[in-house]
């Protein structure tokens, strides 16, 4: 096991390495810094000041170093615009973000897993069809939308919800349930299947012929064997629910990093830009790293120590 | 089981409302603006962002500041300045002053700050103060700072963005990334609590030389999108929304307890125009190609047959203009100041009979292919005013080949390179009139630069003798001449100056800046 969680850090680090790298080279690809760093008034004289005292001047492969090693000190430099440390900034938002992105997972999953078993269990019934419903409607429906239409209703109707930031305790509501409805949507469909599929298998049709109650065929003996694939796209899904929290959040004012990354790149405030994307890719490959050690927990068949 | 589910249901709403409730409350008297965002720091210096500045500007003062109506300077620590020569400026402080901390603000807290704006290398606004040469400590209350040739501009200058005075004792106690998290200041709000790039909460301060601020707390709230915004204000949840787009105004002019102000935007949509090769991609991109609009007649011909009164009702909340300089500015002089001049300037047959001159025959069918590029959007409308303009140069002879990019792919491919063949509209904003080495041939810009267009160099003359000249009627007389040479040079064209339309609370009272500043020193609470 200690193996195979190292193997997987190593991974980690060099799947670091390669966002760094794209990362790095991308955000000088959108344009010259400078040119929205500096009013217009400038002069050329006075851009080049600006250039060099931020080490833009340098080749972009020396630039590149530099970032390098700093950062595996910690130190992604300093944001361009505020001057504040860019790593501050970062851990300042995904604080925000994580705490979005698991409450949005965790309304998923409940919303979800009973859904997708209840329709499974009764197909073909009115249940099924609502499921099966609200599946292509949260899928189709952008989350911009909804979390106005949230805003609408909650806030400007019925005045129960503040319609934006992170101050007032349920702030998180509305941007968790958008969020969360999507995710909802993709996993209860999944579930559905998944289940279908294992009440169709014969230890199940066993487990009823041995006289079990129907919630203990379906919970302890369908349930837990559904759930291998319905965790794999789980894990890919909060990948999505990070990425999606960009959205969320610009429409809630929550301030998380997708917002800060956002903002960042509008001003190509390179540093930012850099260490904010450096620590989605982080946060994500070390989910996905949890997804698959609860395979094994899940599945007693699985074995690390072989992957490893 | 279903009383359970009854119970929790019962819990949720009734929390909902209680919670609903208490941030309904208003004591203390708080006003909330929607920021659009980002916000990036409390020192100052750091940044030239104006939408940053409005914050610093409740948190600090200057030396002076621009006048809230638009009228000249007021002073703010200084209680009085004036010019002793052409390159020495003195300032004597108010008595007493102290910043938030009770550290004192003297002569030498005023130089330390200006030193260290003009000499860090990392700020963004260092540049920008290279004017001062000097700043002399003449007594506790009294300074002199110099420059090393006459400054027209001084005033506006030196109240600048990073004109903003920081407390050296504190500041250089904590160091910079401690006060970047708790700032001082010495205007008329303290900064009680903020999250970066969120929310700051601004409380008045008892003991402002000015006297305490009517409104208790001001806060900046981050929302950046603009259908959040108003829905926010419509909740009540926050008390004023800037840039209202047109399609929202009518909703919120018939909400109860709002009102719809309209001020100036600071912002001028203009056309640049090609008249040369040599600038940008163009030769490199169409080697061998001619502009039609290197002839002077077509370019004045452009100019006429755009009828600005249209174009700016096509935006929506456009003033026609001829010339591009901002509302704050006093340089609006000579003919072509005003928007009669420019309404009256709409001459489509004036522009045929340019385009004739110029030796085509619009109605024998040989007639000037203009290349027109814009943006789809990006003050609102760009298309549409796009569309509209294509039809009128079609009107007055012109062959256009209209070429419409979102604006991200406009900047990136025609703007920024300099890529355009003809015409391209844009917006910009800010005061590039009160400042003429804006229109020098070493500016950066690449798309405009005027200065070519007069072989005498008296345009490029005149832009130095007005930044020289600190007599204001000379100084006058100069911009008439300049402007004259703007309009009839016509190496960029001013369509018109854009309105914005501000949602407020109508339990408050505001009056819009005419340099655009969403600042709320002069907030007042309707009785």
């Amino acid at each position: 096991m200690q193996t195979y969680i190292l193997k997987r850090l190593g991974h980690l680090v060099f799947t670091i390495f390669i966002v760094s790298l794209i990362v790095f080279f991308l955000v000088r690809l959108k344009g010259d810094p400078i040119s929205v760093l500096v009013p217009p008034t400038f002069t050329q004289e006075q851009i080049d000041a600006v250039r060099v005292a931020w080490g833009l001047d340098r080749p972009l492969i020396e630039q590149y170093f530099v970032f390098a090693r700093k950062a595996l000190t910690g130190d992604f430099g300093r944001s361009i615009t505020s001057g504040t440390p860019a790593m501050e900034l970062v851990l300042q938002r995904l604080g925000a973000t994580l705490y979005l992105a698991g409450l949005s997972a965790l309304i998923g999953l409940l919303i979800a897993i009973p859904a997708g078993v209840i329709a499974a269990v009764r197909r073909n019934t009115p249940w099924d069809f609502l499921t099966t419903a609200f599946a292509t409607l949260g899928t189709a429906m952008p989350n911009f939308w909804l979390g106005l239409i949230l805003i609408l209703i909650f806030s400007v109707n019925l005045r129960v919800l503040p319609a934006y930031g992170a101050e007032h305790p349920l702030a998180i509501l509305m941007p968790a349930f958008t969020l969360g409805t999507g995710l909802a949507a993709q996993i209860a469909r999944l579930t559905r299947s998944s289940m279908l599929e294992v009440l169709g298998q014969d230890y199940v049709r066993t487990a009823r012929s041995k006289g079990l109650g129907e919630r203990i065929v379906v919970w302890r003996h369908a349930f837990r064997n559904s759930l291998i694939p319905v965790i794999t796209a789980f894990g890919l899904q909060l990948g999505w629910l990070l990425g999606g929290s960009v959205v969320v959040e610009a429409v809630f004012a929550w301030p998380g990093l997708g917002r800060l990354i956002i903002e960042a790149i509008n001003v190509r405030d390179i540093t930012v830009v850099q260490a904010g994307v450096l620590w989605f890719a982080i946060t994500f490959v070390l989910i996905n790293l949890i997804v698959d050690l609860t395979y094994a927990v899940i599945d007693p068949r699985i074995d690390l120590r072989r992957s490893a | 089981m279903r009383k359970l589910v009854r119970s929790i249901t019962a819990t949720v709403l009734i929390g909902l409302v209680w919670a609903g409730s208490a941030f309904g409350q208003d004591e203390p008297v708080t006003f909330t603006f929607a920021h659009p965002g980002p916000i990036r720091t409390m020192d100052a210096p750091v940044t030239w962002f104006g939408s940053t500045h409005w914050l610093t500007n409740t948190l600090y003062d200057c030396l002076i500041w621009r006048a809230a109506d638009g009228d000249g300077y007021v002073g703010q620590s200084a209680e009085s300045w004036s010019a002793i020569d052409d390159t020495t400026w003195r300032f004597v402080l108010r008595e007493g002053l102290t910043f938030h901390n009770g550290e004192p603000l003297d002569a030498e807290a005023v130089k330390w700050n200006i030193d260290r704006t003009r000499t860090r290398e990392d700020f963004l606004v260092q540049p920008q103060w290279q004017f001062v040469e000097d700043v002399i400590v003449v007594d506790e209350r009294t300074l002199d700072i110099t420059t090393a040739v006459p400054e027209a501009y001084f005033e506006f200058a030196v109240s600048y963005n990073g004109c903003q005075i920081l407390p050296p004792d504190y500041l250089e106690e904590v160091g910079e990334e401690e006060f970047a998290r708790n700032p001082v200041g010495s205007g008329p709000y303290r900064l009680v609590d903020f999250d970066a790039s969120a929310r700051y909460v601004f409380e008045a301060w008892d003991d402002y030389w000015g006297g305490r601020p009517e409104v208790d707390r001001i806060v900046y709230q981050v929302i950046p999108e603009q259908a959040s915004q108003i829905a926010a204000l419509l909740a009540g949840q926050i008390d004023f929304v800037r840039g209202v787009p047109p399609v929202e105004q009518a909703r919120l002019e018939s909400a109860e307890g709002i009102e719809l102000i309209t001020g100036p935007a600071s912002i001028q949509h203009i056309l640049y125009v090609r008249y040369q090769t040599e600038t940008g991609v163009l030769a490199e991109n169409y080697p061998d190609f001619e502009p039609i609009t290197e002839d002077v007649r077509v370019r004045q011909a452009i100019s006429h047959a755009l009828d600005r009164e249209l174009l700016a009702e096509v935006q929506g909340s456009g003033r026609p203009s001829l010339l591009r300089t901002d509302d704050f500015n006093p340089e609006h002089v000579g003919q072509y100041a005003g928007e009669e001049a420019a309404i009256a300037h709409y001459d489509p047959e004036l522009a045929k009979a340019l385009l004739v001159e110029a030796g085509y025959d619009p109605d024998g069918g040989d007639r000037p292919v203009l290349h027109l590029d814009a943006p789809d959007f990006q003050q609102g409308n760009e298309k549409e005013i796009a569309e509209v303009m294509a039809i009128m140069l079609e009107e007055a002879g012109f062959d256009v080949e209209l070429n419409i990019l979102a604006l991200s792919a406009f900047q990136e491919q025609i703007f920024n390179p300099g890529n355009f063949r003809g015409i391209a509209l844009t917006s910009v904003g800010g005061n590039p009139a009160i400042t003429p080495q804006f229109y020098d041939c070493d500016w950066r810009n690449p798309n405009a630069l005027p200065c070519v267009l007069d072989e005498t160099g008296r345009w490029d003359a005149l832009s130095r003798e007005i930044l020289a000249t600190v007599d204001f009627d000379q100084r006058m007389e100069l911009w008439e001449e300049f402007w004259d040479l703007y309009v009839e040079k016509a190496g960029e064209i001013t369509l018109f100056h854009l309105d914005s339309t501000y949602a407020i609370n109508s339990d408050f009272e505001w009056d819009p800046r005419p340099d655009g500043w969403m600042t709320f020193r002069d907030l007042k609470v309707r009785r």
